[in-house]
């Protein structure tokens, strides 16, 4: 405000300030302006990290499956080598490697302070090598050649090999180079091998797994009778007789799977192709031993969008392979959805339920007061504490309870008496139980009273009242309190090491057994396998692009699951907005 | 409307409040008797020893200035205080000879009696058709054409027929707040209670719409025993048959409407009535 018009207010009003000349303007402070803006920045800086993080992952994770070229390296000592290069740095020459450097590149180093850039090749072969990364030097390079003839060549063991087809032998023909054969056949032949690779793995885990399951299920069936009716009883002996009449009919499906399963190793075993890597030793394998080949550098876009396609689709259809550094996630991925949907189908009812007794029905007193705070104080128990608890307490007394009254035939090897989907999802309920409840509640209370009192005025009971009226009207909070227990839950890995999940689970927890549903069986994750992949396995950098994929899905899993949830929520929501101002 | 049996002179109210006006009795005698009501909202007092008795089949109005204790008098009658934590009370209400603050009573039954139309309209989030039929379906009436039947009647009560037929499956929290208000009405109506109490059912309401209700009332007084509070000093002398004064949390003053209108034995109802204060 200009001075002229304070002075002006002064002088009309002498009396009332008679020393001071107040100020009518505003002042930044007072309007509070700085720490808006300073607010607002904070708020910005937040988001930008978030948002900056997701991209990263979702760049890395997107780009993962992208095939990429293969170079040919000759080095400065005439060696060659052959791979994809991952990534650049750069990095401080050691004296020892600049004592052996020739002058003119010495002097380029030293000229740049004595850092070199070098670049990371994932040269494969793995078997022949023992590594499958190895680091180039800037100054070890004389020249870098894109080859057409070089071939990814991934594997089912040994992870990748990185060479050129030199030759490859059909059956009981001849072995002949590859130049014989056209891409067709080629394409042809690998496409048989891996049908044939399919079908052995179906009668081998599928058809025999189904044979031992129930030789399994005979032998169960005996030690019951046996343990109910003592070893040498009449009960014990029909089943005796009834396992082994059973058992010699599945020994004869057996016996056919088997052969045919043996019949087809061999012919498998009669397909092989080998490869010769950069320095020219060559290595054999079976053609259904390659998942996947292509010649890196002769690929058209559409060629490129075909691998990485196939290779999504295997990442999310199929099991993990090479301790989970390759394959798919489809039993984590699996694994963490039935986890989470078990979790909300416990706590919803169980913390809905708390909820309603603390607020309608418990008298409020001193005792109500203290269940409340101790409720909102469990949120903040550390998750390892809830995983050590949920072992101890779930796993141990109760599962080794459940174990000893039915399944103790199975005895000594425990069927709920450890970790498991069932304990993992009761324990993360258990962690998870106070947001719903605190929700809740506060859902609870927002309900008008008018409408309470128009429900009771009507002669409903309190029951008819809470069922009718407010649940209905709280819906849309306590669903926010399920939507946030859901992304508390599925994205939490630490107490979940402890109750049931596991590296590798090689049975999903529903198959066509009965009863279908195992809930006992220990389980993949995603979470888990994020931390198996990029942290305990032998080869990290092999594992770092599964980490950011892999990530990518939990984060995409949770959002999908979050996303129905506020869906559902909005509609509910709808339905309570008026149009009354 | 019934006419006055024999003027009587009746002691309503004790502690120096009498009144000598004559209450106009309907055909059936009393359906509510009020006696010695105090009540305490924690430590305060708001209600200070009522006595009244409700003819049946007749309209009585509540007058007073705002905050004397209408409301909290009309929601005695239904126990919707009960609800109120620190609410005590004292004193005798009786419904047909039966005391319903008794430990024994059964207040749900009680409720259904007494159907209540709130001050400010409260229609629960349903749609406009399960609003109406609410009392009926806690009562586990699912009969379709029974429900029809008593919406279109209740509703054709509440003048709000024409306006909600073709939407009965709307979302009752779509409406105008008089809309709103006369579905309230409809919906205390809907469960045919013996007595019908009314927290200003009017206040949210256009003259027309608050015709129809006065029509309504004026229906249903015969068959039913209606409480209406109201600060309008016409709607009270134009539907009610006795008239209640209250004055900061006392009944001043209780009897045939006309009487009260045109000589109130006490003055602060004469200074009330004549807009003096309230
Ligand atoms: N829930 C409550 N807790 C405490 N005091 C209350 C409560 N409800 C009402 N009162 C008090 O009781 C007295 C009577 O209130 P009441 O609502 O019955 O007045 P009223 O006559 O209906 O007024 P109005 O015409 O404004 O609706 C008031 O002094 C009010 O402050
Ligand atoms: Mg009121």
């Amino acid at each position: 405000m200009p001075d002229s018009a304070i002075s002006k207010t002064s002088a009309m009003a002498p009396a009332r300030a008679p020393d001071a000349v107040r100020s009518r303007s505003t002042s930044l402070r007072a309007r509070g302006e700085p720490f808006v803006w300073l607010l607002g920045g904070a708020l910005a800086f937040g988001v930008m990290m978030i948002v900056g993080f997701l991209l990263l992952v979702l760049w890395n994770g997107i780009a993962a499956f992208f095939p990429k070229p293969l170079a040919e390296v000759r080095l400065t000592d005439g060696s060659k080598l052959a791979g994809e290069p991952t990534r650049r740095e750069r990095y401080p020459v050691t004296p020892e490697q600049l004592g052996k450097l020739a002058s003119a590149p010495r002097a380029a180093i030293l000229a740049a302070d004595g850092v070199s850039g070098r670049t990371l090749y994932r040269i494969g072969n793995y078997d022949i090598y023992n590594e499958d990364f190895r680091w180039v030097s800037d100054f070890e390079v004389t020249t870098v050649a894109y080859p057409a003839q070089l071939m990814f060549v991934e594997r089912r063991e040994w992870g990748p090999l990185v060479g050129s087809a030199v030759a490859m032998k059909l059956g009981n023909e001849a072995e002949r180079p590859m130049a014989a054969f056209s891409a067709a056949a080629v394409t042809a032949a690998h496409r048989e091998a891996l049908a044939r690779w399919e079908r052995i793995r179906h009668l081998e885990r599928g058809e025999i797994g189904r044979i031992n399951h129930y030789l399994e299920q005979g032998r169960l069936r005996v030690r019951r009778a046996e343990l109910r009716h003592g070893t040498a009883s009449a009960e014990a002996q029909t089943a005796r007789a009834a396992a082994e009449e059973q058992a010699r009919e599945l020994q004869k499906s057996y016996d056919a799977f088997s052969g045919e399963a043996r019949d087809l190793r061999q012919r498998d075993a009669t397909h092989l192709i080998t490869f010769a890597e950069i320095g020219g030793k060559t290595k054999t394998l079976p053609l259904s031993g390659v998942v996947r080949m292509y010649a890196a550098n002769d690929l058209h876009l559409m060629d490129k969008l075909a691998v990485y396609v196939s290779r999504w689709w295997e990442f999310l259809s199929d099991e993990p392979r090479e301790a989970n550094t390759e394959g798919g996630v489809l039993p984590a991925i699996f694994g963490t959805f039935a986890m989470t949907l078990l979790l909300v189908l416990v706590v919803a009812p169980f913390g809905v339920v708390t909820a309603l007794y603390l607020r309608e029905y418990a008298r409020q007193g001193r005792l109500v007061s203290i269940v409340r705070i101790s409720v909102n104080n469990l949120a903040g128990v550390p998750s390892i504490v809830y995983g050590v608890f949920g072992l101890g307490f779930f796993a141990y007394i109760l599962g080794g309870t459940i174990d000893q009254v039915f399944f103790s035939e199975r005895l000594p090897s425990p069927t709920f008496g450890t970790g498991g989907l069932l304990w993992s999802s009761l324990t993360l309920a258990l962690l998870t139980v106070p947001v719903v409840i605190v929700a809740t509640e506060e859902a609870l209370a927002a309900v008008p009273r008018s409408m309470r009192e128009g429900s009771l005025a009507c002669g409903a009971s309190k029951w008819q009242t809470i069922r009718n009226i407010v649940l209905p009207r709280a819906m849309p909070g306590i669903m926010t309190g399920i939507i946030l227990a859901m992304a508390r839950g599925a994205g939490e890995v630490a107490p979940l090491m402890l109750v049931g999940v596991v590296k590798l689970a090689p049975e999903l927890p529903i198959d066509g057994f009965f009863p279908y549903i195992h809930l006992e069986r220990s389980f993949m994750h995603l979470g888990f396998h994020i931390f198996d992949v990029g942290f305990q396995s032998r080869n990290s950098e092999a594992g770092k692009p599964m980490v950011f994929v892999t990530t990518v899905l939990l984060v995409a899993l949770v959002a999908a699951m979050n996303a129905s949830a506020i869906i559902i929520r909005s509609r509910l929501k709808r339905k309570f907005q008026g149009s009354q101002f | 409307m019934a006419v006055a049996a024999a003027p009587q002179q009746k002691p309503i109210a004790q502690g120096g409040y009498k009144t000598v006006c004559h209450v106009k009795r309907g055909p059936a005698g009393a359906v509510l008797e009020i006696g010695g009501f105090n009540l305490w909202y924690g430590a305060s007092q708001a209600l200070f020893e009522v006595c009244m008795a409700v003819e049946k089949g007749l309209v009585t109005a509540l007058i007073g200035p705002s905050g004397c204790g209408k409301s909290t008098l009309l929601r005695s009658l239904n126990r919707m205080n009960d609800l109120i934590d620190g609410v005590r009370t004292g004193g005798l209400v009786k419904l047909d000879g039966e005391d319903i603050y008794d430990s024994r009573a059964d207040v749900i039954a009680l409720r259904k009696r007494m159907g209540m139309v709130f001050q400010k309209p409260n229609p629960f989030p349903m749609s406009i058709f399960e609003n109406v039929v609410y009392p009926l379906r806690v009562d586990g009436v699912n009969d379709r054409a029974t429900l029809q039947e008593a919406c279109e009647r209740a509703l054709r009560g509440a003048a709000l027929w024409e306006e909600a037929k073709d939407r009965l499956g709307e979302s009752a929290l779509g409406l105008s707040g008089g809309q709103q208000q006369r579905l309230c009405i409809a919906r205390a109506t809907a469960g045919e209670p013996d007595v019908l109490l009314m927290d200003e059912p009017c206040s949210a309401l256009d003259p027309i719409a608050t015709a129809k209700i006065e029509e309504l009332m004026d229906e249903l007084s015969g068959q039913y025993t209606v409480i209406i509070v109201t600060h309008n000093m016409q709607q009270a002398a134009r539907v009610s048959d006795n008239t209640a004064f209250m004055y900061l949390g006392r009944l001043i003053e209780y009897g045939d409407t006309e009487e009260i209108f045109t000589t109130p034995s006490d003055p602060r109802t004469q200074d009330y009535i004549t807009g003096r204060f309230g």
